[in-house]
């Protein structure tokens, strides 16, 4: 049962080995996408090209519907993922900050080491505004430490809000992602270049919204909180699961029955 | 240059996959903002370390006597980049330049450029995570704040682009 690294399936030096690996993934993936260039990252302000838009949208899709079927068949135990905290002020103001500095340098963090790689100067000075914009952000922490620390709302997710549960939250998010993608298909097709557009074929695309749309609805007739919170109270056998991962060196202990629990992490 | 990029659905799909993979295996998700501050720590740590281990916010990265770059999150970044290495290299795309808009001088791009990285490092540390570590990870939780974050990076962006639509059109 996941996460490996909680039940004490392999060390610290194995998982920084496996950050390396998983860092080597994100960057192809990234740089593939086209985003070491900025001109292809900022074209979604300008309703060319909504490239980020959708890689995001369907990362953030497809990671939701894998980690509610995962927690449904048992293989993962949620409560001991690392679950964001919610600090509503400074996330709406960094997030519009950020958005300013994303338009105005061209990237996002992690854009920002791809382009610079690929041989991009400006991605490099992104990076090095990045360190001089942490090293500014601590020298007036001591000021902002009230703000940084306003808005406490605990690690609350969407299904605490409008209190319905996290399965029909995922068949939302897959609704909404449809109906993004239809919309935006339509304004890059008016204001976008049509031959560097991606195309496809209507057929696929109509299949793919069809199985997204499906896998939602199961989750939300299925209502994954339910059997989680049902599974995790009686010691279920983790080792079955997860044999072919990995051989398990060390003692993968078994999850304690305390439902619902934050692990303390550095979240980001 | 090469422009011919995957499609993004398909990006999607797997960067959705890496992710579940990494909450599978570690029980957290991607990141990268933090990397920077931490290197940037370390820098403080090395010109200045009294000055490092005194303020609040870099003290948090020395905790332990251990170097601030023995994180996750730096082994992380340091793959990406071999990874953004590889695929540029495999696809002829490694070329020195500044990229920029046609209509945009070199001094100028690069000086936003720098601006804007320094808005972005800002804005991650107040919102404790940046676009994957705040806004992809914790959305695929449902955290609440990450789906406020991420829609207020999209406004922000929004508003402000139309001041600098010399720099990309």
């Amino acid at each position: 049962m996941g996460p490996l690294y909680k039940f004490g399936w392999f060390d610290v030096v194995y998982s920084f080995q496996l950050a390396g690996l998983i860092g080597f993934m994100f960057g192809f993936v990234l740089e593939r996408a086209g985003f070491g260039n900025p001109r292809k990252l900022t074209a979604v302000f300008y309703l060319r090209d909504f490239a980020v838009l959708k890689v995001i949208f369907t990362a953030i899709v497809v990671c939701i519907l894998g980690l509610l079927y995962f927690s449904v068949f048992g293989w993962i135990d949620l409560g001991r993922v690392y679950l964001l905290p919610t600090f509503i002020w400074p996330h709406i103001v960094g997030g519009l900050v950020l958005g300013v500095g994303f338009v105005m340098g061209g990237y996002c963090p992690t854009t920002s080491v791809v382009a610079a790689v690929s041989g991009k100067l400006d991605g490099l000075i992104f990076i090095i505004g990045m360190m001089i914009g942490s090293v500014f952000f601590a020298e007036v922490f001591p000021m902002l430490e009230g703000f940084y620390n306003s808005g406490d709302m605990g690690a609350i997710r969407l299904t605490d809000v409008f209190n319905i549960n996290s399965g029909i939250v995922a068949f939302l998010v897959c609704l909404v992602a449809v109906g993004a993608y239809w919309i935006v298909e339509k304004v890059e097709q008016k204001f976008g270049d049509r031959d560097t557009l991606p195309k496809g074929s209507p057929k696929v695309k109509r299949t793919a919204a069809g199985i997204l749309i499906l896998l939602g609805l199961i989750l939300a007739a299925v209502n994954p909180d339910r059997i989680t919170a049902k599974s995790v109270v009686p010691e279920i056998k983790p080792e079955k699961q997860v044999e072919k991962v990995q051989q398990p060196k060390a003692k993968s202990q078994t999850p304690d029955n305390t439902g619902f629990k934050i692990i303390d992490d550095e979240g980001c | 240059m090469n422009e011919r990029y995957t499609n993004p659905y398909i990006i999607g799909v797997i960067l959705g996959l890496i992710l579940l993979f990494t909450f599978y295996t570690m029980g957290r998700g991607l990141g990268s903002s933090a990397s920077f501050a931490r290197i940037a720590t370390a820098g403080v740590n090395l010109v200045a370390p009294e000055h490092a281990k005194a303020n609040a916010y870099f003290s948090n990265y020395l905790r332990g006597g251990k170097s601030p770059l023995m994180a996750w999150l730096v082994f992380l970044t340091l793959g990406a980049s071999l990874g953004g290495l590889f695929s540029a290299f495999i696809s002829n795309r490694i070329k020195g330049e500044v990229a920029r808009g046609p209509s945009i001088g070199i001094s100028i791009r690069l000086w936003l450029a720098l601006g804007g990285g320094i808005l972005s490092g800002f804005a991650a540390r107040l919102a404790r995570g940046c676009t994957s570590g705040q806004a992809l990870t914790g959305a695929a939780e449902l955290a609440v704040g990450s789906w406020v974050f991420m829609l207020c990076i999209f406004a922000g962006a929004y508003a402000a682009a139309y001041f600098f639509r010399k720099e990309w059109l």
